[in-house]
């Protein structure tokens, strides 16, 4: 009898449990589709919706908020004459090689310093890898206007001296390859960041095997090390190949002397002329979203074909390569990088910063102190605008990295992490900004959420938004480069051990993705302090930004202020940037301790 | 006897005090009425629009506030096609921030002349009518184009517009300013083919002059030497002669081809008052005054105050184009300058 009562009540327990366990999983089930609901609907806000209107934009010849919605015909007009346009073909042709060949030299730059500073035994690896990000804090305005001061063929500071020592070759930066090597040279950060997080993060028990089994370092290196980060070097790879083909600085200010327009400054052009053609200038956007549409997909064919997991529950550290009288010739290239990324061009900025004008003649007046002043630092600091905009840049840039960021995560967690319904589509939806070019996104964005009802317009918001937007799919690649890398049997774990899902987040997940958050955090904060093309359309008399302000500087002709705050800006964001530094390695040390 | 004494005393320090502030307001009648002005420094702000170049906007506005400094000029710059976007679609959304809108471009200006307010100042009547394209619009500031070089470099400067045609100056000696750049340079190039040469396009893109997207990195390049001589607005180079810069500067005895701007008072004006007072000082002949000496524009005054230095309207004439042809003629002959400076569109 009491037997039978405990076999009853342990078959309804069970029973219970069961029905408990059905419940909990139907509860599971709707909170998964409120989950991807709620993120399909922020990202048709913060994508779909403008990129709806760039469409329009392209296929009409209207504004959509001027002209309504119902007064437009649509037509493939533009398209047709931008396609047949001679013009249009230099110019794409112009971008594919300029940015190709900066990639390729970007790639050599960012993965030979990366695996230098946590692969190899290198003296003053800490040195060489903050040079290694310094490019990055620099904005392309002004790393194009150093280069410009520098190797200008009639006026270069470099020609000067070679003039002196009566060199007769002379430095060309107004030419294509100019253009390639000012893009390669500042665009290696990005591979740089990809990789050595990936190299760090990497279990060195392959690599072993290797060695023990007799393969040398160098085939090592290139038979294990480089394939098994491959997911990072090719994330590196597209992001820097996708954010040349958007930047307008650089060849706005080397290639136009040199007549060498390229997509973006053909775009520029578009928005400038009096009257603007906005509709042109989308359906010459829509060509570079669908060139780097194409690399997008086949970037993500290339990493879902194989498995890239190198980072497991086992406690390790990333084996050093003994280089012996080598390590001082790795050195020598992470000075010579020094000297031609940071300290020429600083050089040449502070010339521009401190001297009257930029007029020298030669040698000997480079080093007249009589042409010197602080005149451009006091009438920078005059113009109330400038102290505004330095503080309207933080907030946004900390608005941007904090809830870009906490967004980017919560996409890359569901897209890489989860089976959730709809996470393709979020994946790609979330991927289409990289392939609009900044400067006409700004006026999309300006059309799609200036008539929204509420105070948006006017507000840094409205600028953190479009940031969020704009460089979510660069934050989201970052991320996910970490987020790929973790494996499932760490969450599994947790599971078993009575975690629920934000549970597993808090305490693996998060952890060890720290660095690659904070790193993917600081990546938008820097990306968001640099932005120019979107800014453009969205900031008002009170919202004013430093990129905005320095453009305004150059535009103005004014070089000495344009470097005046060029260096400010620099001194901030290295500040603002070695204190991120200092927090992502804090939380890989804290990451490895916790999993363990 | 005491009472008395106190009260003419009192009225007697109350007429100390109270004059300065009538004599001021005297002074000041001629920017608006007493009540514009009150109301103005009631508003206390405007937000001003802008195509030109911002450094030189923060110099009007530190001028008008030493006038006026409880107004404060809330400054927005941007380059011509993107301020007249932003313009109507601020407008459309029923946002537009503007009190003031000041472009180069009085074509693309009347093009959306409805969204100015009536307004005029008080001197209106001493404005060259030709310079507005409409009774709204008035040009607040009015700039002159003028030939500069380099003094390090150039030892034989050219005197004309038809001497930048010469051989001697090229090639790659010259920076040219694109036509389509907006209102300036397309005043520039109309004047140099009807008034220079109707060939002087094909004469001049002969020497292979270098392109600039816009004045101001062409006053830049003149200084670094990037480029030798230059025409360019002058209001672009002066600042940096008087700053000791090795440019000189001179105005092609042909003529001097001059852009007046449109600025006006927006309808939606959330600061009507503070707009209206700073136009009407911006128009006076003290702000006109000032932009003329300190900036180096002239002015579209009948009788202007006095000319910038080096300018002498007795030996170079002023132009300023018919506004018809300035409309019409745009297309087409920007079209052909493209194609005969190789500029590709």
């Amino acid at each position: 009898m009491a037997a039978d009562t405990t076999a009853l009540a342990s078959t309804i327990g069970a029973a219970g449990t069961e029905a408990e366990g059905v419940r909990r999983e139907r509860w599971r089930t709707i909170g998964r589709m409120v989950w991807s609901t709620l993120l399909l609907l922020i990202l048709t806000f913060l994508v779909v919706y403008p990129v709806a209107m760039l469409l329009l934009g392209a296929l009409t010849n209207t504004n959509p908020v001027v002209d309504g919605f119902g007064a437009f015909h649509l037509s493939l007009k533009n398209f047709t004459t931008v396609l047949e346009n001679p013009n249009v073909h230099l110019a794409l042709f112009n971008s594919m090689v300029a940015c190709g060949g900066g990639t390729a030299l970007a790639v050599l730059i960012g993965l030979t310093f990366s695996w230098i500073v946590v692969r190899t035994d290198t003296p003053f690896k800490g040195f060489i890898s903050a040079v290694s990000m310094i490019p990055l804090f620099v904005p392309p305005l002004v790393a194009a206007v150093a280069w410009s001061i520098l190797a200008s063929p009639k006026s270069g500071l470099i020609n000067t001296f070679l003039k002196w020592f009566d060199i007769d070759w002379r430095f060309d930066v107004y030419t294509m390859g100019g253009l390639i090597v000012i893009f390669g040279i500042y665009y290696a950060p990005y591979v740089y960041m990809f990789t050595a997080s990936a190299l760090r993060n990497m279990d060195p028990s392959l690599e072993e095997a290797a060695e023990i089994s007799g393969a040398s370092a160098t085939k090592t290196l290139f038979t294990i090390t480089f394939p098994l980060i491959a997911p990072a070097i090719i994330s590196g790879t597209l992001l820097s190949f996708v954010v040349m083909l958007g930047i307008y600085g650089i060849p706005a200010v080397l290639g136009t002397p040199g007549d060498v327009p390229v997509l973006t400054t053909y775009i520029f052009k578009l928005t400038n002329w009096s009257p603007p053609l906005y509709s042109t200038a989308a359906s010459v956007a829509i060509i570079l979203m669908i060139v780097t549409g194409f690399l997008v997909w086949l970037q993500q064919r290339v990493i879902s074909a194989k498995s890239y997991i190198t980072v497991a529950g086992k406690a390790f550290r990333p084996g050093v390569t003994r280089l012996g009288h080598w390590r001082y010739f790795t050195l020598g290239l992470a000075v010579i990088y020094l000297f031609v990324v940071v300290i020429l061009p600083t050089l040449a900025i502070v010339v521009a910063a401190f001297r009257k004008f930029l007029f020298i003649r030669n040698v000997a007046s480079l080093f007249d102190m009589k042409q010197y002043s602080l005149i451009h630092f006091e009438r920078l600091f005059e113009n109330p605008l400038a102290m505004r905009s330095i503080w309207n840049t933080m907030e946004v840039g900390v608005v941007t990295a904090l809830v870009g960021g906490v967004f980017a995560f919560a996409i890359g967690y569901t897209v890489n992490r989860t089976n959730l319904g709809g996470r393709k589509v979020i994946d790609v939806i979330a991927t289409i900004p990289v392939a609009i070019p900044g400067l006409v996104i700004g006026v999309a964005y300006l059309w799609a959420w200036i008539g929204l009802p509420g105070g948006l317009y006017g507000t840094i918001w409205i600028l953190a938004l479009a940031f969020i937007a704009r460089f979510m799919p660069d934050t989201i690649k970052a991320l996910s480069t970490s987020l790929l890398q973790i494996h499932r049997e760490l969450e599994e774990a947790a599971w078993i051990c009575g975690k629920g899902m934000l549970g597993t987040i808090r305490t693996i997940v998060l952890p060890l993705a720290r660095p690659g958050v904070i790193s993917a955090m600081t990546l938008l904060f820097i990306l968001a302090i640099r932005e120019l093309g979107s800014s453009l359309f969205l900031y008002t008399s009170n919202t004013m930004v430093m990129a905005v302000l320095l453009l305004d500087y150059y535009e103005g002709g004014n070089v000495g202020i344009t470097a005046a705050f060029s260096l400010v800006q620099t001194i901030l964001l290295a500040v603002l940037i070695g204190v991120a530094n200092l927090m992502s390695r804090g939380g890989a040390g804290d990451g490895i301790k916790q999993a363990n | 006897m005491n009472f008395r004494l106190s009260l003419l005393s009192a009225i007697g320090v109350a007429a100390l005090l109270t004059a300065p502030a009538f004599a001021q307001d005297k002074s000041l009648e001629k920017f608006g009425s007493p009540e514009l002005i009150a109301a103005a420094k009631k508003e206390g702000a405007m937000v001003l629009y802008t195509a030109n170049i911002a450094e030189t906007e923060q110099e009007v506005i530190k001028a008008f506030n030493k006038r006026f400094p409880e107004i404060k000029v809330e400054l927005l710059r941007a380059p011509g096609g993107q301020l007249i976007t932003r313009v109507k679609t601020e407008a459309s959304a029923g946002k537009l921030r503007a009190d003031v809108v000041d472009h180069s471009d009085r074509a693309l200006m009347k093009g959306i002349e409805d969204l100015f307010q009536d307004y005029a100042p008080p001197n209106a009547s001493e404005y060259i009518p030709e310079a507005s394209p409409s009774k709204k619009l008035w040009p607040r500031a009015t700039l002159v184009w003028s030939i500069a070089y380099n003094t390090e470099l150039v030892k034989n400067p050219p005197k004309s517009w038809m001497d930048l045609t010469k051989p001697e100056y090229g090639p790659k000696k010259i920076g040219q300013v694109i036509a389509p750049s907006g209102g300036t340079t397309w005043t520039r190039s109309m004047f140099e083919r009807k008034v220079v040469d109707k060939d002087y396009w094909k004469k001049q893109a002969a020497t292979e002059p270098v392109l600039f997207p816009s004045n101001a990195p062409t006053s830049d390049a003149l200084v670094r030497g990037e480029v030798q001589i230059a025409p360019i607005l002058y209001n672009a180079v002066l600042p940096k002669q008087r700053d000791g810069a090795p440019i000189g500067i001179l105005f092609g005895k042909e003529g001097a081809p001059v852009t007046p701007f449109s600025a006006g008072v927006t309808k939606t004006a959330a600061h009507p008052n503070a707009a209206k007072l700073y136009l009407n000082w911006c128009l006076s002949d003290e702000g006109q005054a000032f932009m003329i000496k300190e900036l180096g524009n002239l002015t579209s005054l009948k009788k202007a105050p006095f000319y910038p230095e080096g300018f002498d309207p007795k030996v170079v004439k002023v132009w300023i184009p018919n506004f018809d042809e300035f409309v019409k003629l745009h297309d087409e002959w920007i079209a052909e300058w493209n194609k005969i400076y190789g500029y590709r569109q």
